[in-house]
């Protein structure tokens, strides 16, 4: 179980001499609880407190990273169960699988498609993130082959899928300096695949047929000496899965078995796409798929991005003037509110609609235009208070603001408010255009 | 080392049974038990396995465009409709949401008992309504739901906060089930329940709509209200114990739908998707639109649920 902040102070030197980063010892005991700091820190720990404190703090899931460069990914470091309860840090690695008979340009070409395909939500990237090499094919030179091919650039994480130690080996000496995955460690390879993982430095996955095994086989190797394990929980379908991962990670975060303590990988080549959903709401973070159709890839990417949101703030966007194109006195006022999923919708129809205009953001606290009514965040003094701060008078001729169709109830209060003339717009942004064309002047 | 979960729950999921076959003074087919669960969703198995619902409306004209394209060709009324669904996609209930009660001034009651006649003798699964939304006329459609459907009992939506005598006096009469809808709030499902239990409604004939906003546009919130109800019931809090229905109906007029070149395509994924979570999440009744979601999401829950695995052909 973990330990308290107290309990933690208790084996402290309490020198207060600063030297880990905080203050005074009780601080450093507080982050210590948090998981936010490493025993580490303190060079004055006796070995038996280092050896406790170990083992009671620090992430309860380790914290691990894949690959290298502005790809790189990194997993771990999960503290609740809930997302309510905080937050989910790290997003699922999602990877796509090749197999090492396909041919070289298939290989690069996937490799091109994960290098560049992406879509852009509230002003984020959103990619896929790595590729694995399934080293099926009983061949070590076409293994060798494929793992180059797919290493081309170095830039793209790696999987490397195979049991075969000889195999594994031959591929690391290609691509093993740029922090690839081993996948997998087994009852009958982990000794030789450990002292690979080792030799390169890189993190290894450990399968085997349930959760006890492969609880068993995680502690042979922290055994010996490796630090940087990912859990092969797969199972037979997604509910075997949701029942083990519930499990592992319940008993991570409680600190029962360090040795679930964990990234989790799932590997969803037999049952797609189903397995990507419960994947993604249910604690993997890596996740092994076949190719994915554009409709999916999408699908998965936007749930992956809606469930590791921090619930407690919306992403929010500064509240301030914004400029579209080059408006000048004469261009249309716009005024919305600051959750930035409303402000890039709208974004994206007004830049469509190619007229140059201002947006004024006011500050509702990150909600959108509805709910903030309902809230009652978005209100006249709210209004008048931005037309202030930011001194948009100054900007046009003419004291005319365009608010959102739902923000109807509110426009004669705002009228009152600001002595601006407000013009209800339209309820959906798509109409925007046409409004503009048709009704605006 | 034998591993064992740390937690265990004091409480469980309320049942409530919808449809009535002929033995139970109904209609129907069949008739199902929702609810009874004991643990978080699925876990080892356990608990109920959500039912389908294929949604149907009696006026396309709100229908989402991508749900009217993928429209079978020749089916003209609700009956028909239903007809199809449940001989083409085999769902476990049908929804009809009565959309010709959202016109301006409707009162047309009349024709709303003859489609809800209509559609239960067309079909012989459970049927879930979906009425009025407008506190003028909600009285007189629930009425003629109610009435039209006694002795099936009818699950019957929906009931907010500041409108919810109506449906709950048209429950109450005919003896139907009752959906209770909040803007995804655990505290707001809370008093909404505590307040249809004071007009007399048991806990055994409400079932929760937490609301399921769009994926991509505030899905997160309903997953984790869901979350959050179900962990409240399971931890013992009865006021919160009941079933939960998800219906992703906004999911399907998102802009990535609205702009995209293969928008059915997305739009299934897009269902589906927000399906599966909802069920992880906890919902005991899944409601679809999309023709090409039934079977999709019907081995996504088979896969949760009875093990069945699922062969795909590789895509790499
Ligand atoms: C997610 C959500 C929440 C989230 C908050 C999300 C957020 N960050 O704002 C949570 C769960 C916290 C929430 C809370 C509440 N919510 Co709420 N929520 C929603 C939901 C499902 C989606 C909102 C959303 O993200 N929309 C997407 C954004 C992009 O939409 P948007 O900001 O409106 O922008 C669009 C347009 O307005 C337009 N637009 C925007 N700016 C401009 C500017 C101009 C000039 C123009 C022309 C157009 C334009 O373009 C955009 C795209 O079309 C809606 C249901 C729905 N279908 O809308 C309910 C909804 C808005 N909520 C509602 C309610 C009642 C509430 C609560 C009051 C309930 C409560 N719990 O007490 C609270 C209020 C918050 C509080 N007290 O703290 C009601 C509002 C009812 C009403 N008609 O007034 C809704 C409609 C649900 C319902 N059907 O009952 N909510
Ligand atoms: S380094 Fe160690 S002794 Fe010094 S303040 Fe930090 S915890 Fe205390």
């Amino acid at each position: 179980m973990a330990l308290k902040p107290l309990e933690i102070y208790k084996l402290l030197p309490k020198k207060n001499c600063k030297e880990c980063g905080e203050q005074t010892c009780l601080s450093f005991a507080m982050k210590l609880a948090q998981g936010k700091a490493d025993p580490a820190s303190c060079p004055y720990l006796d070995s038996e407190a280092k050896a406790a404190l170990s083992s009671q703090t620090g992430a309860p899931i380790a914290k691990i990273t894949i690959g290298m460069g502005s790809r790189m990914i990194t997993i771990g470091e999960e503290t609740v169960f809930y997302r309510h309860d905080k937050t989910f840090y790290h997003e699922p690695a999602i990877i796509y699988r090749v197999v090492d008979t396909a041919p070289a340009e298939e290989i690069t070409a996937l490799a091109a498609r994960i290098r560049e395909e992406k879509i852009t939500r509230i002003g984020i990237d959103l990619q896929v993130n790595g590729l694995a090499v399934d080293l099926g094919s009983g061949s070590l030179k076409q293994s060798v082959t494929a793992v180059t091919t797919a290493n081309e650039g170095g830039d793209i994480p790696l999987v490397l899928q195979s049991e075969d130690p000889e195999i594994l080996k031959a591929c690391l000496a290609v691509c093993g300096n740029y922090n690839p995955l081993i996948c997998a460690a087994t009852e009958h390879n982990y000794r030789e695949l450990c002292d690979l993982a080792k030799k390169y430095d890189a993190p290894l996955v450990v399968r085997a047929p349930d959760v006890e095994k492969i609880g068993a086989l995680s502690k042979e190797c922290m055994g010996l000496g490796i630090k940087k394990i990912v859990l092969d929980i797969t199972g037979a379908d997604s509910g075997e899965y949701l029942s083990r991962a519930t499990l592992v990670r319940s008993l991570a975060l409680t600190r029962t078995a360090p040795e679930l303590g964990f990234p989790i990988l799932l590997d969803c080549s037999g049952s797609v796409p189903d397995n990507i959903v419960t994947g993604i709401v249910k604690f993997a973070s890596v996740l092994i798929t076949p190719q994915l159709p554009v409709a999916e890839m999408t699908t998965a990417l936007v749930l992956r991005q809606n469930i590791y949101t921090d619930p407690q703030k919306p992403i929010q966007m500064t509240p301030g003037l914004y400029r579209i194109g080059d408006p000048g006195p004469d261009s249309p006022v716009f005024m919305t509110v600051n959750f930035s999923l409303t402000f890039f919708t709208l974004q994206g129809y007004l830049e469509a609609a190619r007229v140059p205009c201002f947006l004024l953001i006011v500050e509702t606290e990150g909600m959108s235009v509805l709910t903030s009514v309902a809230a009652g965040k978005l209100n006249e003094s709210v209004v008048a208070e931005w037309i202030t701060k930011t001194s948009l008078a100054d900007e046009v001729n003419e004291k005319k603001l365009i608010i959102p169709g739902y923000a109807s109830p509110l426009s004669g209060r705002i009228e009152d408010a600001t002595g601006w003339k407000v013009v209800v717009g339209p309820r959906d942004a798509a109409d925007i255009g046409r409004f503009l064309t048709e009704e605006w002047k | 080392m034998n591993y064992i979960l740390p937690h265990t729950w004091s409480g469980s999921i309320q049942t409530v049974t919808i449809g009535a076959t002929k033995q139970e003074g109904g209609t129907r087919s069949v008739s199902y038990e929702i609810g009874g669960d004991t643990d978080l969703p699925f876990m080892n198995r356990s608990g109920k396995k959500p039912l389908l619902a294929y949604e149907i409306c009696d006026d396309t004209a709100i229908w989402p465009q991508v749900v009217r394209d993928a429209m079978p060709k020749g089916i003209s009324d609700p009956a028909s409709w239903a007809a199809y669904g449940e001989k083409t996609l085999k769902p476990d209930c049908i929804r009809l949401n009565l959309t010709s009660t959202r016109k301006p001034n409707s009162s047309d009651f009349a024709s709303i008992s003859a489609t809800v006649q209509s559609v239960l003798a067309a079909t012989t699964l459970p049927l879930i309504i979906e009425g009025s939304a407008d506190p003028a006329v909600d009285s007189e459609v629930y009425i003629r739901c109610g009435e039209a459907g006694q002795g099936e009992r009818l699950v019957l939506g929906t009931a907010e906060a500041d409108r919810y005598r109506s449906v709950a006096a048209a429950a109450m009469a005919y003896d139907h089930i009752i959906i209770a809808q909040t803007p995804i709030d655990v505290n707001l499902a809370k008093q909404l329940n505590i307040l249809l239990r004071e007009t007399g409604i048991p806990d055994n004939r409400i079932i929760i709509d937490p609301y399921t906003g769009a994926l991509g546009y505030g899905f997160e919130y309903t997953y984790s209200t869901m979350e959050r109800i179900r962990f409240a019931a399971l931890k013992g809090d009865d006021d919160l114990a009941m079933p939960m229905i998800s219906a992703p109906a906004d999911s399907l007029t998102v802009k990535e739908i609205r702009e995209s070149d293969s928008p059915s395509e997305i739009a299934v994924s897009w269902e589906r998707a927000t399906a599966v979570a909802s069920a992880i999440a906890g919902a005991a009744i899944l409601v679809v639109r999309h023709p090409g979601t039934v079977l999709p999401l019907r081995t996504a829950i088979d896969a949760l649920w009875e093990g069945s695995r699922r062969e795909v052909s590789d895509g790499a």
